[in-house]
């Protein structure tokens, strides 16, 4: 390879990589290169070599407009980032870590070696899982009449009124409903959050990239968890329990992972 | 990718493909920010999921981009 830099994909300790097979390391990011293991003392940052042509600050800012070159690097950064992180405690890093060279790596290693072990430590024996709460809002707007009593009376009085009357009354229960169901949602959210939380070691509420309308209606709340792979199985009967609990009003949950920690390694920056 | 879950909690359980945008929101948007000589900034990562957004935003497109990432 011509003249190139170092791609860091994440930290692990030494003496835990050092029983991981070279062998059947994934893919690196850019062809022509080996995965590596940059090891200072108990520290071990992965990284490959990739071309200083394309990872130049200039060149690498160009080739992230570009969303097919950069959604499969992502999926390579990925690959081998939860190889490592579902054999050893991992700290996975931000895509597009890059240095110029191999020493700046051993000098990061080295000057944050006690911040990294200290968040080794806090990560061991636990996995990152996600959480999606969806709302079908059909099933949602129809269970809310049967649970709100306010609802239920003004229903029936518009049975009874005059046409004009049942008129004005039924848009009045419409956007009570609006309301009810929004509220409704939101209390369920927060009780998901809550319940779930004390099955995990932290938990956190993510942004949501999209308006994503799915088959289990729509994407309203985005968890992420940092769970004891020891506690998993009861972080995962609390999430069939409030599953159940509130599927008669419309609301889905969905589960992903394990993965790697991302969400619970930000805000340090070194 | 191919060895994340995503499970439907409910009556059934149920074991579908993760969506590409759910797997690229976690690697370009988080993990340890870490002084490195060359990161990507705040604003890049915004920029990128607009170009991701309108990538995924066709199922064909996806499925074009994981294939290509299987021959490369």
């Amino acid at each position: 390879m011509s003249e190139s830099v170092y791609y860091v994909y994440c930290i692990a300790e030494s003496s835990a990589v050092a029983q991981l097979s070279a062998d059947s390391l994934p893919a690196a990011i850019e062809e022509d290169a080996q995965l590596e293991w940059i090891v200072v003392s108990t520290l071990a940052a992965l990284a490959s070599r990739v071309p200083k042509i394309t990872y130049s600050e200039e060149q690498l800012t160009e080739h992230l407009t570009d969303a097919t070159w950069t959604a499969i690097r992502a999926m390579r950064h990925e690959t081998v980032v939860e190889y490592v992180a579902k054999r050893v405690t991992t700290i996975p890093l931000r895509f597009a870590t890059i240095y110029l060279e191999r020493d700046g790596i051993e000098e990061m290693l080295t000057e944050q070696a006690r911040d990294l072990q200290l968040i080794i430590e806090q990560l061991r024996g636990r996995e990152e899982w996600g959480v999606n709460v969806y709302s079908d809002r059909t099933a949602l707007l129809s269970s809310i009449t049967s649970v709100s009593p306010v609802l239920r009376e003004l229903v029936e009085q518009a049975e009874k009124a005059s046409p004009g009357q049942s008129y004005l009354m039924q848009k009045k229960i419409d956007a009570m409903k609006v309301d009810e169901a929004r509220a409704a949602v939101n209390r369920i959210i927060d009780q998901v959050e809550e319940k779930l939380k004390e099955q995990s070691d932290d938990g956190l509420r993510l942004r949501i990239l999209k308006v994503e309308t799915t088959e289990h209606g729509e994407l309203k709340a985005k968890f992420a968890f940092l769970v004891k792979r020891s506690g998993f199985e009861e972080f995962r009967d609390a999430a069939e329990r409030l599953a159940q609990e509130h599927q008669a009003a419309g609301l889905r949950l969905e589960l992903t992972g394990p993965w790697p920690v991302y969400n619970f390694v930000t805000g340090f920056t070194g | 990718m191919a060895d994340f879950d995503q499970i439907i909690v409910g009556e059934e359980w149920e074991s579908t493909d993760l969506s590409l945008l759910e797997t690229l929101d976690h690697v370009l948007n988080r993990g340890l920010v870490i002084a490195g000589e060359i990161t990507i900034s705040v604003a890049d990562i915004d920029l990128i999921f607009v170009g991701l957004n309108v990538l995924v935003s066709s199922v064909e497109t996806a499925h074009e981009v994981l294939r290509k990432r299987e021959i490369e």
